[in-house]
């Protein structure tokens, strides 16, 4: 079975807006993988005039805001960089012991990854801000400014979660068929770590389970 | 599909198809009314076709197709189990993406604001279903993108399904209609949860607040009541705004414990409670009497309303403050007869009564303050000047304010009945002659009907009661007009008493002696069976209540026995 990855368009946010804009992502991917029975909730962002949807599972609701705080943690260690998230659907295969490998195998048959720049925007400029050739008034361009780089985030979004829509309509075969009463398939989710090294072992293991190059920006 | 009522209607389109295999088109219109003046008035009258011209355009056209294949295929056994779990799983995949998609559309954050009932807007969203559609013009194809989902290949056939919709709405002057700014009622009555308690706050019309609790409200007096309330019972309708009040609701501290009387006929209008409020209160007005055991039924007034408080001005408060009347009242031969026929028990200045209300003061609408309390005035004046004894005319004070719901005037037969056998009985005569110039005034009627309380020894009481009479026929010789009118009462309120009236018959108007000497012989004729002494008692306390009176009013008392 192919594990389908799917990379998203990345999103230059700001730190305040990482909460909202992974839980919008990562809410909608799982609605489309969660294919049991579920109920539908309607989330309104309070930063963007976007509507998402999520599974209505308080469990998933919690541990994805865990995943999303030790992201928020990794990034205030370290600032001005971009990062990535990666969701991974797997299943769960046994497999003959051996001396290097358990007893349980997971096959990654989905793979999301959710590129985010996370960018400290500057605040309140003076005049010698290169962000603002003429300076008519520091307040005025400094809301306008907002606005419309608020404008451009929420379309970014909105195109990333059309792009979901889209791979998710597409591919459908290597979706592993549904078990009866089981609502959610297997997933995981994976946040940079601390260490640099240990990030890039956590791609090699990645590569070696999955297979398939990592794209890594 | 924006609401979940046109899903329901949606489904009834599908069926209602022709061919099955035909498109079903469902397009999402938006209605645009031009932002004019006219928005306001649609704001009033939305079911009004808009000043302008509406302006209809599709901004959303979903396609649903079922293709059919002209082979189909049909597996069979385990085979049609895992096709049968394909086509589920695609099928929810498309579920789940369609309801993802329709939220990121422009038309559903339309669909939200008109969802909020917080303003109105100058645009609605209405659907058509149809099994064919207009081709869009070049002009809005321009403006709009199609997606199309991944169709889902089932067994017989493929369901397909594709939007149009556009990008942008700003291009639509979509904006809510001005409402009218919030307008504060001053005047507002409420619900009926609302509490029937509370007080209404005057308008600038005139109108007065006005309370109606669950029965008997007292509305001001000053005010009309202006603004009836659908939801209120009829006790405040007819309601007499002006009437006088009755006397203070709140048990008063007596001096003396008030006891439960045995009423033979009790009040049993509405407004029993605040009888014995009224009654309590009104015993606190002749709290000076404190030989006043058996507290009398005093009746309420006419107008069905609470016992007011009596205020300061009270003028029965305020003279009572500033004379105590040691009255003994007569009480039936219960035993505490002696001790209200005692006038010694209380100090001398229980003996006086409280002056006459002003020769001007009669029952008058108008007036603030009870008519059965003004007339109460008179009587005691009457009584104070018609030699009348104490305790007669203690309870003739007393029982003055007591009313009835029939009528104005008190009643007071019944007290004397219920309090037992008066012992004493006046001349018909002499309280007719006195009795005009208060019945010219009022209609005087005795706070209760007659009972059937039956005494035995009515006749003592009846001699006790002529002699009376001649007390009061001395009072109308001494005459004023008011002090025959007191006494007049007082005789009727003891004429009427139980006793009294199996002798009534007996009564005729005479002269005052010749009608005193028949009362005195028909008196006789009823002489009731009981202790003399008690008899004795009793005159002798009517008899110093007379001279009391007399000695005020300075006139010399007659006895019987100086006549004699």
């Amino acid at each position: 079975m192919n594990c389908e990855v799917c990379q998203l368009k990345e999103l230059e946010v700001e730190h305040f807006e990482i909460r909202e804009v992974l839980r919008c992502i990562l809410h909608t991917i799982v609605f489309h993988r969660a294919l049991g029975l579920v109920r539908p909730k309607d989330v309104d962002l309070e930063l963007f005039e976007i509507t998402y949807v999520q599974c209505g599972d308080v469990e998933l609701e919690k541990k994805i805001d865990e995943k999303i705080d030790h992201f928020i943690s990794w990034v205030e260690k370290h600032p001005n960089k971009k990062s990535q998230i990666c969701l991974s659907f797997y299943e769960v295969k046994s497999k003959q012991p051996s001396w290097f490998t358990n007893k349980t195998e997971r096959l990654y048959w989905e793979q999301w990854y959710i590129n985010l720049n996370v960018t400290q925007h500057p605040k309140h400029h003076s005049s010698k801000s290169h962000h603002t050739k003429l300076v008519v008034d520091p307040g005025e361009s400094a809301t306008e400014e907002r606005s419309s780089r608020r404008a451009m985030v929420e379309a970014s979004l909105r195109e990333v979660l059309f792009q979901i829509i889209k791979f998710v309509n597409e591919k459908k075969d290597h979706v592993p068929p549904i078990s009866e009463g089981v609502i959610y398939f297997p997933y995981e989710i994976t946040i940079p770590s601390s260490s640099d090294s240990a990030f890039g072992m956590d791609m090699i293991k990645r590569m070696l389970h999955s297979g398939h190059p990592t794209m890594l920006s | 599909m924006h609401q979940p009522q046109k899903e329901n209607i949606v489904f009834e389109d599908l069926f209602s198809l022709r061919n099955l295999f035909d498109p079903m088109v469902i397009d999402i219109i938006l209605v645009h009314r031009g932002s004019c003046s006219s928005s306001v008035d649609n704001l009033y009258s939305p079911s009004a076709p808009a000043a302008g011209p509406a302006d209809e355009t599709v901004i959303e056209r979903w396609v649903v197709q079922y293709d059919c294949p002209r082979f189909i295929a049909t597996p069979s056994g385990a085979d049609a189990c895992v096709s049968y779990k394909k086509i589920y799983k695609k099928s929810i995949i498309l579920l789940r993406s369609l309801y993802t998609q329709m939220r990121l559309l422009p038309a559903y954050r339309i669909f939200k604001q008109l969802s909020s009932l917080s303003q109105t807007y100058n645009f609605d969203l209405v659907y058509k279903v149809s099994s064919f559609s207009h081709p869009f013009s070049r002009e809005e194809e321009s403006g709009m993108k199609e997606y199309i989902f991944a169709p889902v290949e089932a067994l017989s056939g493929c369901l397909s399904v594709s939007v149009t919709y556009r990008a942008t709405l700003s291009d639509f002057n979509l904006e809510p209609l001005v409402s009218l700014p919030p307008k504060i009622i001053t005047d507002y009555v409420g619900s009926p949860t609302t509490d029937p308690m509370r007080s209404f706050p005057s308008s600038d019309k005139g109108a007065h607040a006005t309370s109606f609790p669950l029965r008997g409200a007292r509305p001001p007096s000053s005010s009309p009541f202006q603004r009836p309330h659908s939801w209120s019972s009829g006790f405040h309708r007819g309601f007499p705004s002006t009437k006088t009040q009755s006397l203070a609701g709140s048990p008063p501290v007596y001096r003396t414990s008030p006891k439960p009387y045995d009423i033979a006929s009790p009040p049993t209008d509405l407004y029993g409670n605040r009888i014995q409020n009224q009654r309590v209160s009104t015993l606190q007005q002749v709290t000076a009497y404190d030989e006043y055991k058996s507290s009398p039924p005093f009746s309420p007034s006419a107008s069905p309303s609470t016992p007011s408080y009596l205020s300061g001005t009270n003028p029965l408060r305020t003279r009572h403050c500033s004379e105590t009347a040691p009255v003994t009242i007569p009480l039936p031969l219960t035993g505490r007869s002696t001790r209200y026929l005692s006038p010694n028990s209380s100090d001398p200045s229980r003996h006086s009564l409280p002056p006459l209300s002003p020769r001007s003061s009669k029952h008058d609408a108008s007036s603030q303050e009870s008519p059965s309390g003004i007339r109460s005035y008179r009587k005691i004046e009457a009584l104070r000047a018609g030699e009348s004894p104490s305790g007669l005319s203690n309870n003739y004070s007393a029982q003055k304010v007591v009313r009835d719901s029939k009528d104005d005037s008190g009643r007071f037969s019944a007290l004397l009945s219920s309090s037992g056998s008066p012992r004493i009985g006046f001349s018909r005569s002499s309280s007719r002659l006195s009795f005009q110039d208060d019945m010219d005034d009022c209609e005087f009627s005795c706070p209760f009907d007659v009972d059937d309380v039956d005494v035995s020894d009515s006749s003592s009481q009846n001699t006790e009661g002529k002699k009376a009479s001649e007390f009061t026929a001395q009072s109308n010789l001494v005459g004023k007009k008011s002090h025959d009118a007191a006494v007049g009462i007082l005789v009727h309120m003891l004429r009427t008493a139980p006793p009294l009236r199996q002798d009534s018959s007996c009564y005729s108007t005479h002269s005052l002696r010749t009608e005193y000497e028949g009362g005195v012989s028909i008196a006789s004729g009823f002489f009731m069976p009981r202790k003399t002494a008690d008899a004795l008692e009793e005159l002798n306390s009517y008899r110093e209540m007379k001279d009391l009176l007399l000695s005020k009013s300075g006139t010399r008392v007659v006895r019987k026995e100086e006549i004699k």
